[in-house]
């Protein structure tokens, strides 16, 4: 589903932020990504999200070379990824609905299937009577659920988290993970971008460490890993 | 702002929007209303210079098409030799010629002009209380023809030498041709401060939008990685590009047609006025009122083809 092989990424004429960095993720597949601020998450992420793309290497996605699509075709690409940041980007003129509903009216889904998907999922966050607010009158933990909600609304095949846990206390983050769990056993492939080590260690999915631009992969001791290949 | 004008200006800018809904907060971005401002004015004016076309190519057309088979037949009131004719002596000729060319079959219309036409004539220029008496004036005789033939013109010309010589034959060429000359280069001129205007409103819509693009960068980027295709966005920022366009023309058109009328007015009320007749026909006035359609379709192009180019150089 996901390849990247000696995918290296420079910003500009700077050193890599990622160097010769090789995996694949399977379908239904979860996983953490972590490593020490600077290691070059966000960046791999956004090569994940298809924000960018790599300055050397393959990455292949749902089977194509990211490398060769055009710009229609990528947008096409991205419409089945979902993607919770870490500063959420709730767009701030839009109502909670308007925004959990902008990748299916974006997808050109009809109005009556936008409303009725959006005011499910809205309930089944707990945010059915926020539905008009806008996100600067929600609180955080509020305002992350709009975020996750719109990046699942569409149903991707991927779904992509940074920190999402990283403004919660303990007992939201696990809360939240468990939605991911619920998503993931739907079978949404995740990454989980954290520096959570006791949420890594709660849910023990593999990982896939980040350290000066170079990944390493670990397996957990209460999970077998199968779906990382590496020249690790 | 007054106070009291914030939810007016926020009412006019929200109906900006044909749904209630913009993915990308166009409406609430700075400088929306100036841009209103900015195309009714640019509207204004190209009204103004487009209606200066119009009138000059209809006075033309009116000159040209009014003195094109006439021409006048003048009796000099100052002979060759210097001496005067008095007007007796010009009433023969005049009646001299009358009888000589009325049987002309090319000839429609043969017309001596009377004292108090002439008067009529001279009067612009000199006033309603000359004393005719008092200047030396020549003869005139109006004559229309059927056709304007070259052949035909000499050979009423050799009639008239056969009276007297210096009678001359006035076609009206020279200065028809100079007038018309003037109205052309007028026309041309108004056309070029049209064309000035629309890239000028071109280059303004085009910055606007960029503005906007430069504004919401970091939206637009986040609905291009939820899968929004160039066309998705292109077509909010051409939606709302359309609409505060039609809106700015809109007031410009109804402002300029205030102005016009005025003026159209205060020129029917003129008597005895030089200035040809301000009139404007129908189709005139249909392509007047097209306007505010054909700069929308100026700003959608506009609009379109700046955030295509400037989305292809974003991920």
């Amino acid at each position: 589903m996901i390849k990247f092989e000696h995918v290296g990424l420079r910003y500009g004429i700077g050193p890599e932020v990622l160097a010769d960095v090789s995996f694949t993720l399977e379908p239904g597949s979860f996983h953490f990504l972590s490593g020490p601020s600077g290691a070059g998450k966000t960046s791999l992420l956004s090569l994940l999200y298809l924000g960018r793309k790599p300055t050397r290497g393959l990455v292949g996605m749902f089977g194509q070379n990211i490398n060769a699509l055009n710009r229609e075709q990528l947008c096409a690409l991205r419409q089945k990824i979902g993607v919770v940041f870490q500063e959420f980007r709730l767009l701030e003129h839009l109502s909670t609905f308007d925004n959990v509903a902008l990748p299916m009216r974006i997808a050109g889904h009809a109005e009556a299937e936008v409303k009725s998907n959006v005011d499910e999922l809205l309930e089944w966050v707990g945010l059915g009577d926020y539905k008009e607010a806008l996100p600067m009158t929600l609180s955080g933990g509020q305002q992350q659920r709009v975020a996750i909600a719109r990046a699942v609304i569409a149903r991707p095949k991927l779904l992509l988290a940074d920190e999402p846990t990283g403004n919660l206390d303990d007992n939201i983050g696990f809360r939240l993970m468990h939605l991911f769990e619920q998503l993931n056993r739907m079978g949404t492939t995740i990454v989980i971008a954290t520096h959570s080590q006791s949420i890594m260690d709660k849910f023990g999915h593999p990982r896939l460490m980040l350290d000066g631009g170079h990944l390493h992969v670990q397996d957990s001791d209460n999970w077998v890993q199968k779906n990382i290949e590496g020249v690790y | 702002m007054i106070p009291k004008l914030a939810p007016i200006k926020s009412k006019i800018l929200k109906s900006a929007t044909f749904k209630s809904r913009y993915d990308l907060p166009l409406h609430q971005s700075a400088g929306t209303s100036f841009l209103m401002l900015l195309v009714g004015l640019m509207t204004f004016l190209a009204l103004m210079a487009i209606t200066a076309t119009f009138i000059l190519g209809g006075v033309a057309q009116h000159w040209s098409a009014g003195l094109e088979n006439k021409m006048t037949v003048e009796i000099p009131a100052l002979k060759s030799d210097e001496t005067l004719r008095n007007k007796s002596e010009i009433n023969d000729l005049e009646e001299e010629i009358k009888a000589s060319l009325q049987d002309n079959p090319n000839i429609e219309l043969l017309e001596i002009l009377q004292e108090d036409e002439i008067t009529k004539l001279i009067s612009p220029w000199l006033g309603d209380d000359v004393a005719l008496d008092e200047i030396p004036l020549p003869g005139l005789i109006s004559v229309h023809l059927h056709i304007r033939d070259d052949v035909k013109l000499r050979q009423i010309q050799n009639t008239l030498k056969n009276i007297a010589p210096d009678i001359r034959l006035d076609t009206h060429e020279n200065w028809l041709g100079d007038i018309l000359r003037l109205a052309g280069t007028l026309q041309i001129s108004s056309l070029l401060v049209t064309l000035i205007i629309l890239a000028t409103t071109v280059t303004a819509i085009a910055g606007a939008v960029r503005s906007r693009m430069a504004e919401h960068r970091a939206d637009i980027e986040l609905l291009h990685l939820m899968g929004a295709s160039d066309l998705y966005i292109t077509k909010q920022l051409q939606r709302h590009a359309i609409i505060l366009t039609l809106k700015g023309c809109l007031a410009g058109v109804a402002f300029g047609m205030f102005i016009l009328l005025g003026l159209a007015l205060l020129n029917n009320q003129s008597e005895n006025s030089m200035l040809p007749e301000l009139s404007l026909s129908m189709i005139e006035i249909f392509a007047l009122l097209m306007l505010p359609a054909a700069l929308g379709a100026i700003a959608s192009q506009t609009a379109r083809m700046t955030v295509l180019r400037v989305l292809r150089g974003m991920p």
